[in-house]
């Protein structure tokens, strides 16, 4: 763990920069006035949860090719922090729709695919928990990871494919002030680090658990115990 | 050329066998038509609403039908412990998955049968080529996922559970463009063509990632 401490004091004080940068550098919006500022970390925690699901993806075709352990683990941490920033996402969405649309929720393509995302890893979640741990649950969990990943690029997209309610990606489309766009590259950085940092540790713990269960059973002890042949 | 003889000897043994037991089809119509019925009273129905509210239960009693055809698929294999004994044979096991997948779809082909004619009786919808067919290719691709996860979800603990928790999300892209086709089918806007393109793009796209999954599904 004494490598990884340095890293989550390093990502928690990145957050409290970019909190500051979303409370005092940006401006505040002209129409929607402070609830705008939601927008900084509810996009980036979406964007962070995309590229977990990717690691997920990653690591179930390395498991898949290559029975790859540490694939496997790196997919559970993943899945895990994904599932943590997607949950992120929808309840800033929510309380940002409050105020502005009238309402917490719509049935809005992006708001529903991304709850399906949700919906999704939350299943793979419960995969690995009702499996038999080792190659069964890694098996299995690495086919939903997969088939899972199909709603990401749909998630991402349901705003140009469908009419919906939900914001365009302004980014793109050039239409931030370079204060706010600063301020979101900057919060994205600083989220992504932290995702990073978290999925790491997540990694551990699943390495420490895997030692932990191996360690019960009774031929590893024995391994453990016994002396070596004598030579 | 084998692997496809292999699949319709699995499909066609899985159908004498529901031939012989008549279990599941006539449990899933009455499914159907009382899913129906309660539908009847859960929204209401009269003339006036009738139309706007069909689309939304066939697509609910076509999904739950689903959920127990391709559960019982795989759940009778469990039973009996033959799915190990076609594993232990030389054929291959995309082969074996391809043939309980046709059969699944078969069934499920069969209650849609009595499932439209009943949607004509009750609500009043037209029974047009549309429909059936928007409702046909959608089957090939929940078929091709839910035979996928219910042979994984019999191997697990909660698998009544588990299934539709995991079935249900992955078919939402098939839910929504089967229910834009079914609904400009029944005259209300949107493209027919575009949408019946998308289902057939997405039956493509899981059948062929379920065929290659099913390796790893079934050999555990």
């Amino acid at each position: 763990m004494n490598r990884l401490e340095p890293a989550a004091i390093g990502a928690v004080v990145l957050m409290l920069v970019a909190a500051g940068a979303i409370f005092f550098y940006a401006p505040t919006d002209a129409l929607q006035g402070p609830v705008q500022r939601i927008f900084y970390f509810h996009a980036a925690a979406g964007l962070a949860a995309f590229g977990c699901f990717a690691v997920v993806l990653v690591g179930g075709f390395v498991y898949l090719w290559r029975e790859s352990e540490a694939a496997d683990r790196l997919a559970r941490a993943g899945a895990l922090v994904g599932v943590v920033f997607t949950t992120v996402t929808l309840v800033m969405g929510m309380m940002w729709a409050k105020p502005i649309w009238g309402a917490y929720w719509t049935w809005d393509a992006r708001l529903t695919s991304t709850l399906v995302l949700w919906m999704i890893y939350a299943g793979y979640l419960l995969v690995r928990r009702l499996a038999e741990p080792g190659r069964q649950a890694a098996r299995f969990a690495a086919v939903v990871g997969i088939f899972g990943f199909i709603d990401v690029p749909i998630t991402y997209f349901s705003v140009t494919w469908w009419r919906t309610q939900h914001p365009s990606p302004i980014i793109v489309s050039d239409a931030l002030p370079p204060e706010m766009l600063a301020t979101f590259l900057f919060t994205m950085a600083c989220t992504l680090v932290l995702a990073a940092v978290m999925i790491a540790i997540r990694y551990r713990i699943e390495t420490l658990t895997d030692l932990a269960q191996t360690a019960h059973e009774p031929a590893a002890i024995l391994s453990a115990v016994e002396p070596e042949p004598a030579r | 050329m084998n692997q496809v003889r292999v699949a319709v000897a699995v499909a066609r043994k899985d159908l004498r066998s529901e031939w012989r037991t008549r279990e599941l089809v006539p449990a899933l119509a009455q499914f159907v038509v009382l899913a129906l019925v309660i539908a009847n009273f859960g929204f209401q129905i009269d003339s006036r609403n009738q139309s706007s509210i069909a689309p939304g239960v066939l697509w609910m009693v076509l999904v739950f039908a689903g959920l127990v055809a391709f559960g019982r698929a795989f759940a009778a294999e469990r039973e009996q412990s033959s799915l190990e004994a076609m594993l232990m044979t030389s054929a291959s096991t995309t082969a074996i998955f391809a043939g309980k997948a046709m059969a699944a779809t078969a069934l499920l082909v069969l209650c849609e049968a009595v499932m439209l004619p009943a949607l004509t009786l009750f609500f009043g919808t037209p029974l047009s080529f549309g429909v059936a067919a928007a409702v046909f290719f959608a089957t090939i691709g929940m078929a091709a996922l839910g035979c996928l996860f219910a042979a994984m979800a019999a191997r697990l603990r909660a698998r009544e559970l588990l299934l539709p928790l995991l079935t249900l999300p992955l078919w939402i892209p098939i839910v929504v463009v089967g229910g834009q086709a079914v609904q400009s089918a029944l005259g209300l806007p949107g493209s027919f063509d575009q949408a019946m393109g998308l289902l057939i793009d997405f039956d493509i796209l899981f059948v062929v990632l379920a065929s290659l999954a099913a390796r790893f599904v079934l050999d555990e």
